[in-house]
């Protein structure tokens, strides 16, 4: 624990004061090793928000180390191996959420700056001014724990405290024998009673203590993108361009795309960014002395429909596999098939067209596709809210188009790519070249796995809800399995998928279920992840109903473990993810019921 | 015919184009070695027998000596495409050639290379005022101080001139001096990133 | 990858590059000759007959470097004739159409070794130049369509009928078209690995997995 008791504000970047970066410039200039590690994490997000720090760094010409991180272990190990002479680091959507200092003993001369959308954001990073800068906005921090109420100068090693505890009472039983040392005897009770009183005060302190603790980190939840972050220090510093717009736009969708933040927070993120868009984007339409190249990349504003992935795929396949269109007509039946189908009709649609691909479709009907959905809603009771999405799509030479939301789903897929001699690294690479805009081939190969993915989880949800009783209501959750030997089971032993299948089987379930409280209940999941190890990659997600997006599976999964004494790893930086040994299923889950009741 | 056996070490190097070199052959220019004195032998017969007076001997000189001619300019062709080979690597491994490379050269070669490697180091310490210029970098013309490098196998750690340790671990990324980490990304341990 | 030396004393018409591998296996190409004078203590050569000495009339296929030797203005051990393929019946051939046909059957070093047939002065060695220089310039313009536009394909189906010069045309043209769509997608800032590098690396790449399996 760092001596001294630092004042309760802590450093973090603010809109009021002062860009943080320019500290950093300074302290890097001045000390004699300039290089900076950055460990990024596995997200999308990190992944963005990488990106443009990379950018930042290479306009000021300082030197980087980038190691991607797909969890705690990976974390330290990585840290252990680069950070030697080493004097600042910079962890991207990892290290908020754990007690950095303790993590990974580093030496006193190193400083960390935190860009971590995790929450909540661990005490001891908040109070340690010295080492730890977070680079995140005040107003996300709070029910921050007083200082007093988590850290005392008194409470050293709560053991040595025991024994001090313990002594009196031996000193009792021994007085007894020793009829010489009566005076100090009785001085010791004196004593001892004021120590008892400060035992009894420490103890209470304590509890208190870790109750609040506990309040504090029990629901695990989101803050700001960290591409977003890191696009406001460029904006901040004039060096933003349209391509981390584009970036942060990505992160900012790639939080929305999770259900990670409310639908709230992300209007007004895109709010914020629709400004900076109109601002780097401003070209008339009619650029008659053609100025600027249709190489460009292009930003625009748009009311976006969700259907995944539509323009790379045909209009009907998209419709099947997007949540809400599948939940909505019911396609798990026949009957939904079928008024898939009358839909389509009344909006004068032929099959035939839907089938196609959707750049192959006729010109006339590409275009009005939106309008037509628009005024069907009232007949199908399709809520425009969750059709349509304010969004952004970008535009750069003749055939590239993408939309935010299918590029970030494109970057997942490949972050999470079950190719056999892939290493998790490999792929993080591999994603930050989906995002080059000289490399669309990647683009187009990770589209290709997005509906690969997208088409197992449609598929393992149809199963979930074809075969009876594999969603099961345990009371406070719902919880499946998927079984193992499934062939597309591999896809769901990444953590994003898993996710996903998990919101898609919550979303479909509670549309189907004749359960009304299904709607109010969260979902545990769990797939197998590696049939050597025996082990099975769990997730839990919040209820359909449940707007705040606040999960509290994080610390259930935590004391569940504790409480049926089973080894859960809980390696991943999003807590609702774990890892259990197969084996120990029921008695986990036992735990988990009986503890959620 | 005569010139079989030293073509096929020719035919050898054809194949061996695309920048890798098989050992010496050493069996077939002993075999042509062989075959060229005995021509000669015949030949310096058959002189001194023309010399004596026999007239029809001359066309018989003449083919033999235009085979020792074919079989000396293969062998030449075959000793000098490996030379031009061995100077090239100098330009593109550097001064320390890799195990695989160094067994399949001869030991004159070998020691052509480090002759060579060292009037390489004397002209280009020779030039450009103190200090030298070491002309097997910036092969092609810088545009940046720095570039960003990605590591494309673990190559261990990697001192840079600032002092500061670099570790060059599989799949990760760096930012560098350019004239530090050039001859890396051209013995192909690290990958140039160019947006 | 050839060094110019000196030829071996002799200063011929055709640019005659001592190092050059393709002119080496060029001129190994066989002539079919007619012996004028008797070769004693040769006989060995014509694998026919069992004679110690080549008769005088024997007829046989002598590599060009060996033919070149023993014909030309001031000797005449033996006399030549024209290769089927430089003969008039193919000369009408190319010039009919000189774009369908497959060079590279007729003698991978069609060109070479036609310009090397001149320094023999057969009475058709006017007409076989300018056959030469005709089927080249037609022909040309077909090779360099091919070079410029097929990009990043697979080129073997194009360059089998392709004599060898006419390859290295091709190649040649294909560098450029390279070069310039690197240098348009500014991939010329790129470092490479250098290309013996890269090579070196892919055979011991393979290697490992023949030897795994």
């Amino acid at each position: 624990m760092t001596g001294g008791r630092p004042c309760a504000v802590c450093m973090y970047y603010t809109r009021r004061e002062r860009c943080h970066w320019p500290t950093l410039k300074e302290e890097f200039f001045k000390g004699m090793c300039q290089r900076v590690l950055v460990l990024v994490a596995f997200d999308v997000d990190a992944l963005c928000a990488c990106k443009i720090l990379q950018y930042l760094f290479q306009c000021d010409h300082i030197l980087y180390t980038i190691v991607p991180v797909s969890g705690r272990e990976d974390f330290e190990r990585a840290f252990v191996a680069h950070s030697e002479g080493i004097r600042h680091v910079i962890l991207v959507n990892c290290g908020a959420t754990d007690d950095i200092i303790e993590m990974l003993q580093p030496e006193d001369n190193i400083t960390f700056f935190v860009c971590d959308s995790h929450r909540p954001v661990d005490v001891h990073n908040i109070y340690n001014q010295v080492q730890v800068k977070l680079l995140m906005r005040p107003d996300e921090l709070h029910d921050v724990p007083q200082f007093d109420e988590v850290f005392s100068d008194d409470d050293e090693e709560p053991e040595e405290a025991d024994d001090v505890c313990e002594e009196p009472e031996e000193a009792d039983d021994d007085s007894g024998n020793d009829s010489d040392t009566s005076g100090p005897v009785r001085k010791k009770k004196r004593v001892d009673e004021q120590t008892l009183e400060k035992e009894r005060e420490k103890r209470l302190w304590r509890e208190a203590r870790n109750k609040r603790i506990f309040e504090y980190t029990e629901f695990s939840g989101f803050g700001t993108s960290a591409a977003l972050l890191m696009f406001e220090i460029a904006w901040k510093m004039s060096k933003d361009t349209n391509d981390l717009l584009w970036l942060a736009i990505l992160g900012v969708t790639s939080q929305y795309a999770n259900r990670q933040v409310e639908r709230d927070k992300y209007i007004e993120d895109i709010g914020q960014l629709q400004s900076h868009v109109s601002r780097l984007n401003n070209r008339s339409e009619d650029d008659s002395e053609n100025i600027i190249s249709v190489n460009c990349l292009k930003i625009t504003f748009e009311s976006e429909l969700q259907l995944t992935m539509y323009r790379h795929w045909s209009l009907f396949e998209s419709l099947c596999h997007s949540d809400y269109t599948f939940c909505k007509f019911k396609m798990w039946s026949m009957k939904g098939k079928k008024r898939l189908h009358e839909f389509l009709a009344d909006m004068g649609l032929p099959l035939v067209q839907c089938r196609q691909r959707f750049a192959a479709m006729d010109m006339s009907l590409k275009e009005t596709v939106k309008d037509m959905i628009s005024k069907q809603t009232e007949k199908y009771s399709i809520d425009e809210q969750k059709l349509f999405l304010p969004s952004f799509h970008v535009q750069f030479g003749f055939k590239n188009k993408f939309c935010a939301m299918d590029a970030v789903l494109a970057c997942e897929a490949m972050l999470e790519s079950v190719s056999a001699n892939l290493t998790p690294s490999d792929n993080f690479l591999k994603a930050g070249d989906v995002l080059n805009r000289s490399k669309t081939e990647c683009m187009e190969k990770a589209l290709s796995q997005a509906k690969m993915q997208l088409q197992a989880i449609v598929h393992q949800v149809q199963t979930f809800i074809d075969m009876k009783h594999q969603v099961i209501c345990a009371g406070p959750f719902l919880y499946a399995f998927v079984t193992e030997g499934t062939p597309d089971a591999s896809f769901f032993s990444k953590p994003t998928c898993l996710c996903h299948l998990a919101q898609f089987t919550l979303d479909a379930y509670s549309t189907m279920s004749h359960n009304k409280r299904a709607q109010n209940l969260p979902l545990v999941l769990g797939a197998p992840q590696d049939a050597d190890l025996g082990t099975m990659l769990v997730v839990g997600v919040p209820p359909a109903s449940d707007t705040s997006r606040k999960n509290f599976f994080g610390k259930a999964f935590e004391q569940a473990a504790i409480t049926s004494n089973t080894q859960m790893m809980q390696d991943n930086f999003d807590s609702n993810v774990i890892m259990l040994k197969m084996d120990d299923k029921s008695k986990f889950f036992d735990a988990l019921i009986s503890l959620l009741q | 015919m005569f010139g079989e056996k030293a073509l096929e070490l020719v035919k050898e190097l054809q194949r061996s184009k695309t920048g890798t070199i098989s050992a010496i052959n050493e069996d077939v220019m002993r075999q042509v070695l062989e075959e060229m004195r005995a021509l000669f032998e015949q030949n310096q017969r058959d002189v001194t027998l023309a010399l004596a007076g026999e007239q029809l001997l001359f066309s018989a000189i003449q083919i033999r000596h235009s085979a020792l001619e074919r079989n000396k300019r293969c062998l030449l062709a075959y000793l000098a495409g490996r030379l031009n080979y061995v100077r090239e690597t100098r330009w593109q491994f550097g001064s320390v050639l890799p195990a695989e490379v160094k067994q399949n050269l001869s030991e004159p070669e070998l020691q052509w290379f480090n002759k060579y490697s060292k009037c390489l180091a004397n002209y280009m310490s020779s030039i450009g005022g103190h200090g030298g210029l070491d002309l097997t970098q910036d092969v092609k013309p810088p545009k940046t101080l720095y570039i960003e490098v990605r590591c494309l196998t673990d190559h261990g750690e990697f001192e840079t001139q600032d002092g500061s340790i670099v570790l060059l671990k599989k799949n990760s990324q760096h930012f560098m001096l350019r004239s530090e980490c050039e001859h890396l990304v051209r013995q192909g341990f690290l990958e140039h990133i160019v947006h | 990858m050839s060094l110019s030396g000196n030829s071996s004393g002799k200063i011929s018409r055709s640019n005659e590059n001592y190092f050059s591998i393709d002119d080496i296996i060029a001129t190994q190409e066989k002539i079919p000759c007619k012996f004028e004078v008797a070769v004693p203590h040769l006989g060995y050569l014509d694998q026919s007959s069992d004679s110690e000495d080549v008769a005088v009339g024997t007829k046989l296929e002598l590599p060009y470097w060996l033919a070149q030797s023993l014909c030309g203005r001031r000797k005449h051990t033996v006399s030549v004739e024209l290769p089927k393929v430089y003969r008039e019946s193919y000369r009408e051939i190319f010039d009919a159409d000189a774009t369908v046909v497959d060079l590279h059957k007729l003698g991978p070093y069609f060109y070479l070794f036609g310009t090397r047939l001149l320094h023999f002065e057969h009475p058709d060695s006017a007409d076989i130049a300018k056959n030469l220089l005709q089927t080249f310039q037609t022909r040309f313009r077909m090779i360099m369509d091919m070079s410029q536009n097929s990009f990043n394909e697979d080129v073997t189906q194009l360059t089998q009928k392709l004599d060898e010069t006419e390859r290295t045309i091709f190649d040649v043209g294909q560098q450029g078209l390279n070069d310039f769509q690197q240098w348009e997608t500014r991939q010329v800032d790129k470092l490479t690995t250098s290309m013996m590098v890269a090579n070196h690396r892919k055979r011991k790449r393979a290697q490992v997995d023949d030897g795994q399996e």
